[in-house]
């Protein structure tokens, strides 16, 4: 009985080996490890922060040298205008952009990505203590925090979600079909026909988008979100749609069974997921982030839900999403006339 | 008219194995068996010419059109493979309608075949519930909802009982009657002693024998590859 079970365990291992699942098990905690390394550490140390000021704006001098005196706590970024200063906050190249305040004298107004983050609130933090030492009274320098995102914890997620559905569908759902497909012969028996094989890959790419489409469509109905600008919105729904179905199409073709394609699938779903959806708190994955295709469609539509993006000024990023989808398409459609491990 | 040219067609695997340079000529109304042993290149011949593999080199005429072009060659030829490739969640009907689209043929059509081949009791039946025997009469329904004068079985009577075996010879008996060249795999060549007008044997990758069965049975490649 043991040695049944000792032959059996091999046997699945062996399985698992063959069609590369096993991978995943080094795979997943190595990707973890390294997307961990490259979020930034703020519970270690002193938070260092850095704090925008307008050139032509200066604050009240007292202020101003509160803030010089801060030391290593609080670095000085000075910017043109206020919007290159809002710029600058959503490259997070600043944390925190500081605007004298049109209503109270002698006061400022804090803009910040969030409200509700660990950034503002040490924001806060800094310049209590700074108006404590300066002035020995309670805080009022800053008299209003005006976040870029707007929306509770439930509105700011939501582009997360989104993501993590449309690469869902793209990355473990599709491949796994296509490879079926070819594992099964049934490509091959609709090859037989005289379908082109554009309509099958056309058929392939609407029925993932239609997929795509419905997952968020009820995420929004169930959460009672609606996008300002919904035309913009489904735009980059449908271009975000269209490139990861081609992308997954294309991973379902470099695979001769279901198992690898689940497999190659989660390869490319956790590091299209992970670096985008991490970039909100890490300066370093902001960096490295915009090489995927997947931030290019987690930043629009970000941008849209929380901080009233209009395509017009998202237009290269939906650009590029229609572009790698036409590019893996043509991709895909070469391997299919070659019959690649089918 | 030839309906099937070949000339050296060739398929090599990464084991060696597949097909060396082939040519032959098949001619309207033909019934031949193609056989030889297991890797012989049997399978290889037919799915090259039903589209499946692309071949390393030469060159395969269907009605004077080549492979390449593939949408029209696949209103002229209709394949049975081995193993059939049915979507098996889904009903015999479904099965046959799908296909029947593709190839535009009015579902009248697929009315015939299912009366025709006795399939007509298990029209709403999910394909996986069938038996092998069943699954075949499906696949080959289906590659015959086009109405192609040329047909290609790839081992048709693999994994079949007797009885089920005969009913695929009788199958291909009318198909040739009613006017279609057909070509099929086979790697027992005593069952279609009577079956085939004409013989072609492939051993390791090359044409050995082409000819008709009573010279095959008399010669001695038959003797050394399935006698001695």
């Amino acid at each position: 009985m043991i040695r049944n079970i000792i032959t059996l365990t091999l046997n699945d291992l062996a399985i698992a080996f063959k069609n590369k699942t096993i991978y995943l098990v080094f795979f997943i905690p190595f990707f973890v490890f390294f997307s961990l390394k490259l979020v930034d550490r703020e519970d270690i140390g002193p938070v260092e922060l850095n704090i925008g000021l307008v050139r032509d704006e200066m604050a009240d001098p007292v202020i101003l040298q509160a803030i010089q005196s801060a030391g290593k706590a609080l670095t000085v970024s000075l910017v043109s205008d206020e919007k290159e200063g809002v710029k600058s906050l959503k490259d997070r190249k600043i944390d925190g952009l500081l605007l004298n305040s049109k209503t109270r004298e002698k006061s400022l107004v804090l803009v910040v990505l969030k409200k509700e983050s660990v950034v503002t609130l040490s924001l806060v933090e800094v310049f209590s203590a700074l108006q404590k030492a300066t002035e020995g009274r309670n805080p009022g320098w800053i008299s209003d925090i005006r976040p870029l995102q707007t929306g509770g914890p439930q509105r700011q997620t939501l582009p997360t979600w989104t993501l993590m559905l449309v690469l869902l569908v793209g990355f473990l759902i599709l491949p796994a079909q296509v490879a079926e497909e070819k594992e099964k012969k049934l490509l091959l028996a609709l090859l037989q026909t005289p379908m082109r094989e554009t309509e099958w890959l056309a058929a392939k790419v609407f029925s993932g988008m239609f997929l795509m489409i419905v997952a968020v469509l009820l995420l929004h109905l169930l959460g009672g979100f609606c996008p300002d600008n919904f035309v913009g919105y489904a735009a980059f729904i449908a271009a975000g749609g269209f490139c990861f179905s081609s992308f997954g199409i294309l991973l379902g073709f470099l695979c001769r069974n279901q198992a690898g394609a689940r497999t190659l699938g989660v390869m490319f779903y956790l590091p299209h997921l992970l670096p985008s959806a991490l970039s909100d708190f890490s300066h370093k994955l902001t960096v490295v982030a915009p090489i995927l295709p997947s931030y290019q469609f987690y930043k629009p539509i970000k941008s849209i839900l929380l901080e009233e993006g209009r395509i017009s000024k998202l237009w290269p990023e939906w650009a590029y999403l229609i572009l790698v989808g036409l590019i893996t398409l043509s991709l895909a459609r070469h391997l299919m006339k070659k019959r690649w491990l089918m | 008219m030839m309906r099937i040219e070949i000339h050296d067609l060739t398929k090599v695997f990464n084991n060696e194995r597949g097909l060396h340079p082939v040519g032959f000529k098949v001619e309207k109304g033909g019934l031949i068996a193609v056989i030889g042993h297991n890797g012989a290149g049997k399978s290889t011949l037919l799915k090259i010419l039903a589209n499946w593999i692309l071949p390393d080199g030469g060159e395969a005429l269907v009605d004077g059109l080549p492979l390449e072009k593939r949408r029209a060659v696949a209103r002229k030829i209709g394949f049975v493979p081995e193993t059939p490739n049915l979507f098996e969640f889904f009903s015999v009907e479904y099965n046959l309608k799908l296909f029947a689209r593709l190839f535009q043929t009015p579902f009248s059509r697929m009315e015939y075949v299912l009366k025709e081949f006795g399939l007509a009791p298990f029209r709403r039946c999910n394909v996986q519930l069938l038996s092998k025997g069943l699954k075949q009469r499906v696949s080959i329904g289906r590659a015959l909802l086009a109405d192609p004068p040329m047909l290609l079985f790839d081992e048709p009577t693999s994994g079949l009982d007797f009885e089920m075996t005969h009913e695929i010879y009788r199958l291909l008996k009318a198909f040739h009657a009613a006017g279609k060249t057909i070509l099929f795999t086979s790697h027992r060549p005593e069952e279609i002693k009577t079956l085939a007008t004409r013989i072609i044997v492939l051993h390791q990758g090359y044409l050995v024998f082409d000819g008709p069965p009573d010279n095959y049975f008399q010669s001695e490649i038959h003797e050394k590859l399935y006698l001695s």
